[in-house]
């Protein structure tokens, strides 16, 4: 049986390609710390997680803590780790676990809908209907131009779903879902090889030409536009500022054509993994994410691990494919049977841990790739998976963008805090200055250095 | 709400004893429809706790209430399906209901003619319309979907929906690859290119097992086989392709065919998921090996995935190309364990290839008929380029625009032409770069209301088209629009009539409607449960993957979207009553499908009628395969799904989602949810726990009639005993389909309970009993709602209060015809729904 695609996918993205690459970051370009970049990646797993004793997200004061619990320990302060969160003990000094956060712009957005707004905290039932930026996007908005493309998104379905059944995390603002990218040839072959066999003055010379052309679409499409009623102008709207915002892509485009390309071998790769072999295709994102900050071909990423929405794709089976579970995933959410819960919860850790794991091992500057980014992980659910307050969260990384990890911190009771003041400080750590983020109401003070 | 309960009750009581106050100041609510509300609704309709938001109580609120449209159409809409008021209270009498609903429905009429529409209607092509449209304008199929962003899927409504169609950069970046990728097929080079043959012989001798090496059995054969393919090593990177082959089959007694599918792309004895391949056609092999015959396949090349090379001492291989050929015969057996040992394989049909040919490009002339089509003939591309370049697309935009084009138009693309050709190295190329942002251009990717008064009917036949069709219109229909000749009902009809007969058309509107509207996507996610099921799925027999899943051939679950809508198609073509999704008397099957559901006598890969008996099983579609599946576990039934999608889907009512703040029942049952909670004990929480009753009583009932037919689709009467120890099953000892029905009927030996009260009070066993009974009682709403769906897809917009009056004259319309859907379908396309919006 011939697995040679498949060793050509794992010793390109662990080590064999990216060594080439490794100048870049190292020596050459950047010395002092000053100018290393400062990275984010949102992520997010679907259906909660398992906490049997407080299904509400909190422990329950008279219960022991459950070993198989997603938190590592049950009360607040210094964290130790149990069978679920075990892969996650080698960065007891780079993480953080929080209780008790929510965004209450998701409250009433129902069981299977409060994914939508994890990364923007908007309140889509009351006065953000169409939602409204995502914190990656906001850090986006003042770096991206640092980099050659200003942010990557990421998700194992694919497009932007619909309103409550969100594909993506990210948006740009009210209505403007950006689609995640789910195809992992397809990904690789956008970072690293653009210009797809071009040479470099092909493509601006077909650049400039596209940005005329554009230009004179623009004004054809507003005459089109000018001849609607209101309501149809405003949908037409989304096409005018898309080729706007393409307009202005193929100027930056160009500009970094004058810049070269990170050096991956992207000859004879074909990195397409399946669903059906989840760990492959999960950890083959991860690396995505890890090998587009290590070029620094961006700094902000959100990757969307799972929605509560996908009875119509293979993820719907994840862990059946994973585990070998007699049932759709999304039914652990709802039974919770206690031998695959767990497992469940530990194994999803497992592949977040392998990413973290890549940023600690690879050096920069005086430490590792982990200590200059912020990696965001939780769910919008509790245990119980129609509640949507409580979240799980885990925060990672950074330490030497000033946060201090090592703790479980409690926000339960008056202690409640929304978890867009996290937002706020994860937006400080990457030098996005904000006085605020949805509906926080200051930043967290108990993570800050 | 600033009253308190006690304010809110004196104004009731004020209210009643006072003149009737004025509802807007020429229209007062009659008195009588007052005093039908204060006695029939305000007992739960009043104050800050009423039902559902729904005051209908003191004089203020009661405008408050009916300000609303919205709350009026409800209203109207839950009296007229005798959802109010509801069976414990005081029923209303029959001569109060008509009044009350007369009075409803005349108060929505005169608001509807008054008011704006509120929701666009501009929307873009969703990715299926996209990739018709393409393929009809420049003549040849095209593969574009897979390179889009995905269309967003919401269960029971339409990605047509404008408010769902979105676009953004990212979209429209890859719509402009997409239409490069199209321009650069559509328009050839002047030199006519290299043609790539390839061929392959196969000899009969060197048996494998009892098999020949020409030879495809069901279960494929060994390598250097057709079975494993045939290398395409030099293939041209676009153009049309032929492969002809000479074929045969070696058909036991009794069979009379076999189909024989041919795939391209990957090669597909790498041990992989990720490989990928697309069909180019199946064929029927009814002729034996003495009289071999030639058939011939066409395709496009890049329609099709072509393999990356390999790369070797840091050189990339080119890429590569196979043909697979498949032997997809099913009678049953084919997951008889152990099947694929000899003497299996020759007992069963073979297909015999003598020998392969591809060949490519393949043409009539240089250059093709679609550059020709595009390119035309003309002395003006030597006397007057300009006005050539003008005249090219001017042709091309008229049929990209389903309009006549303005000359300002057609001009602006001119200039693009104009800055485009010093940059491109031919004329060629310059035109294929013009015509690709015609392609992009907002003209011809959104339907919009038209602008000019003079292209209504224009606009008239892309709406027919897109609704029945799924792409642009026809020569026919832009012709008829030249003329003005399309806008009466006579030539609505002809026009309809005619577009239906187009069977492949009609079969792709009739599938992208259909799973829409059924939600069937999610049927193909469902896990199947192996231990219980182990014949249901194909299973790779022996090596590395045994036990898993066949890739790459179509399975009994793909056949089962295909039975539904070829059930739609067959009421549609005959024009039989749309109530018939209830239940028929026929059902479409071919011969594994039939297998499945265990009705006999079924030959051929072609789904065909096939009359049911009476006490049929079967029949309609709330019986199919694809709905039974995807609303069942994958282990067992579950009557909430199929509860949720009967009333959703069939009966057209909206079903509210679980509320953020009720845990999932079985989180309720806290730690012990994982030692086996029946779903007969999860229904009895459900209606002991207060919170969950309220929507599950009227919810649950309508799913447990369903129970008889099990998680693979199948009529299964009888379960094991519960609490019981089932033995499992054997593959020794039932590896064969006898052996497996003895191991059922051993196993099985309890009746399944499928009775329950609907929560009208009607007592029901089992699905036919409910079948009837939704014919009886419910015929008018599941005839409005395949209506409302059927016209708000057609639309490509929401229905919302301002289309109740139309929706109820055109079911009035429709039951005139007996709800026959064709009929039906016709009066929806004459209806003023459907002529309206067409201007801004």
């Amino acid at each position: 049986m011939n697995k040679s695609w498949h060793l050509d996918r794992r010793t390109l993205l662990k080590g064999g390609g990216v060594a080439l690459a490794l100048p870049l970051l190292q020596g050459m370009v950047r010395a002092d710390s000053a100018t290393l970049p400062k990275r984010m990646l949102v992520s997010y797993f679907a259906y909660g997680a398992y906490m049997p004793h407080g299904t509400a997200g909190i422990p329950v004061a008279d219960k022991p803590h459950h070993e198989w619990s997603w938190w590592p320990c049950k009360d607040a302060g210094e964290l130790t780790f149990n069978k679920s969160s075990a892969p996650f003990e080698p960065f007891k000094n780079d993480i953080s676990y929080f209780r008790g956060l929510d965004h209450q712009g998701g409250w009433a957005l129902g069981g299977h809908s409060s994914g939508d707004v994890f990364a923007t905290g908007a309140d889509m039932v009351g006065k953000e209907k169409t939602n409204n930026i995502s914190i990656d996007q906001v850090a986006a908005n003042t770096h991206g131009h640092k980099t050659r493309y200003a942010s990557l998104v990421l998700g194992t379905e694919g497009g932007t779903g619909s309103y409550g059944r969100s594909k993506t995390l990210s948006h740009r603002g009210p209505g403007r879902p950006i689609p995640s990218l789910n195809k992992p040839q397809e990904i690789f072959n956008g970072l690293f090889n653009p210009y797809a066999g071009r040479g470099v003055e092909q493509v601006r010379a077909g650049l400039k030409r596209e940005s005329s052309i554009l230009d004179l679409l623009l004004e054809h499409s507003r005459s089109f536009q000018n001849k609607l009623g209101s309501h149809d102008q405003r949908k037409v709207d989304e096409y005018l500022e898309s080729i706007r915002s393409l307009e202005k892509r193929v100027e930056r485009t160009s500009e970094w054509t004058h810049k070269p390309l990170p050096n991956v071998d992207t000859k004879g790769l074909n990195i397409e993994v399946s669903h059906k072999d989840p760990q492959e295709y999960i950890r083959c994102m991860y690396d995505l994410v890890y090998l587009a900050f290590q070029t620094d071909s961006t700094r902000f990423a959100s990757l969307m691990l799972e929605s509560e929405q996908s009875s119509d794709s293979e993820m719907w089976n994840y862990a059946t494919y994973a585990l070998g579970y007699k049932g759709a995933t999304h039914d652990i959410a709802h039974k919770r049977p206690a031998d695959f819960s767990g497992q469940w919860d530990r194994w999803r850790a497992e592949q977040h841990a392998y990413f973290l794991e890549r940023l600690k091992s690879t050096a920069e500057g005086d430490g590792t790739m982990l200590d200059r980014t912020v990696v965001l992980w939780g769910s919008a659910h509790p245990h119980a998976s129609h509640s949507t307050k409580n979240y799980p969260i885990q925060l990672a990384g950074g330490s030497h963008l000033g946060l201090i990890h090592g703790k479980l911190h409690s926000f339960t009771g008056d202690r409640k805090v929304p978890l867009a003041n996290l937002f706020v400080s994860m937006l400080h750590a990457v030098d996005t200055p904000v006085d605020s983020f949805a509906d926080s109401t200051s930043d967290m003070t108990e993570i800050r250095g | 709400m600033q009253y308190s309960r006690y304010v809110v009750a004196l104004l009731v009581v004020s209210w009643l004893g006072t003149t009737a106050p004025a509802f807007g100041a020429e229209r007062p609510i009659p008195k009588s429809i007052q005093t039908l509300i204060s006695n029939h609704c305000a007992d739960c309709h009043q104050g800050e706790n009423a039902q559902q938001g729904i005051d209908l109580t003191s004089s203020s609120t009661l405008l408050t209430a009916f300000e609303h449209s919205d709350t009026l159409d409800r209203v109207y809409s839950a009296v007229k399906r005798r959802k109010m008021p509801p069976t414990d209270a005081a029923p209303l009498s029959e001569g109060n209901r008509q009044a009350l609903l007369s009075w409803l429905l005349q108060e929505l009429t005169i608001r509807a003619k008054d008011a704006e529409p509120t929701q666009p209607v501009a929307r873009r092509l969703t990715n299926f319309e996209y990739q018709n449209t393409i393929r009809d304008l420049v003549g040849f199929e095209v593969n574009l979907i897979e390179d889009l962003p995905k269309d967003p899927i919401a269960p029971y409504r339409f990605n047509n929906t404008a408010e769902f169609m979105r676009m953004g950069p990212e979209q429209f970046n890859r719509y402009l690859e997409a239409a490069r990728k199209v321009m650069a097929s559509a328009i050839v080079n002047p030199e006519p290119p290299e043609i790539h043959k390839t061929r392959v012989e196969w000899q009969p001798h060197g048996t494998d097992r009892g098999l020949g090496a020409d030879e495809v059995g069901v279960w494929g054969n060994r390598r250097n086989t057709p079975a494993t393919g045939m290398g395409v090593r030099s293939f041209p990177p676009n153009g049309e392709f032929r492969i002809r082959i000479q074929a045969s089959a070696i058909l036991p007694q009794g069979v009379k065919e076999i189909p024989l599918r041919l795939v391209l792309g990957y090669n597909l004895n790498e041990n992989s998921s990720t490989l990928r391949i697309r069909p180019v056609g199946t064929i029927s092999l009814s002729n034996t090996p003495d009289a071999p015959q030639v058939f011939e396949f066409r395709g496009r090349i890049e329609n099709f995935p072509t393999q990356p090379g390999r790369v070797v001492n840091d050189k990339r291989q080119p890429d590569r190309l196979t043909i697979t050929f498949q032997n997809l015969y099913d009678d049953g057996t084919l997951n008889d364990d152990q099947a694929f040992l000899s003497p299996r394989n020759i007992a069963m049909p073979r297909a015999v290839i003598n020998w392969a040919e591809f060949e490519g490009p393949v043409f009539d002339s240089w250059p093709p008929s679609h550059h020709t089509r595009i390119l035309f003939e003309s002395p003006l591309r030597e006397t007057d380029l300009n006005q050539y370049v003008a005249m090219v697309l001017e042709r091309f935009m008229n049929r990209a625009y389903r309009r006549p084009v303005s000359e300002e138009e057609v001009q602006r693309f001119a200039k693009i032409y104009d800055i485009v050709r010093p940059q491109l190295p031919s004329f060629e190329a310059a035109m294929r770069e013009t015509l690709a942002m015609v392609l992009v251009s907002p003209q011809f990717m959104y339907h919009a209301p038209e602008s000019d008064d003079a292209h209504r009917d224009y606009a008239l036949a892309s709406r027919l088209s897109y609704f029945l069709w799924g792409t642009m219109p026809d020569e026919s229909l832009l012709a008829a629009a030249a003329n003005n000749q399309l806008s009466s009902a006579k030539n609505i009809n002809n026009h309809v009539q005619r577009m239906l007969t187009d069977r492949s058309r009609t079969l792709q509107f009739l599938d992208n409607f259909s799973t829409q509207w059924l939600s069937l996507s999610k049927l193909h996610t469902v896990p199947i449960n192996r231990e219980l099921f182990p014949r249901f799925l194909y299973y790779v027999a022996r090596g590395e993957r045994a036990g898993t899943e066949v890739p790459y051939r179509p399975t009994i679950r793909d056949y089962m979207v295909d039975e539904t809508v070829h059930f739609m198609h067959d009421l549609l073509s005959r024009n039989q009553s749309l109530l018939q999704i209830v239940d028929s008397d026929f059902a479409m099957l071919n011969q594994p499908l039939a297998y499945h559901y265990g009705i006999p006598g079924v030959q051929g890969h072609n789904l065909q009628r096939v009359k049911l008996p009476p006490d049929s099983p079967l029949g309609g579609i709330l019986s199919q395969g694809s709905i039974l599946i995807a609303n069942s576990t994958g282990s067992a039934p579950h009557p909430i799904y199929r509860a949720v999608w009967l009333r959703e889907a069939i009966l057209g009512d909206e079903v509210p989602e679980p509320p953020a703040d009720v845990p999932a029942l079985s989180d309720t049952a806290g730690e012990s949810a994982d030692s086996a909670l029946t779903i007969g004990q999860l229904l009895k929480q459900h209606r002991q726990k207060e919170s969950c009753n309220a929507c599950h009583a009227s919810l649950d009932p309508w799913g447990l009639p369903f129970e008889r037919y099990n998680s693979i689709g199948r009529f299964q009467p009888l379960n094991p005993r519960e609490g019981t120890r089932v033995s499992p099953y054997s593959s020794n000892t039932h590896g064969d389909m006898a052996g497996y029905q003895r191991y059922l009927e051993s196993i099985n030996t309890e009746e399944v309970v499928a009775r329950t009260i609907l929560p009208t009070g009607v007592e029901i066993d089992g699905l036919p009993e409910l079948k009837s009974h939704l014919i009886d009682q419910h015929s008018s709403s599941i005839a409005e709602n395949l209506i409302r769906r059927l016209t708000g897809y057609a639309l490509g917009r929401e229905l919302t209060w301002r289309d109740t009056p139309a929706i109820e004259n055109l079911v009035n319309q429709s039951k005139q015809v007996d709800y026959n859907l064709r009929d039906t379908i016709v009066l929806i396309c004459q209806s003023e729904l459907f002529h309206a919006q067409i201007l801004p």
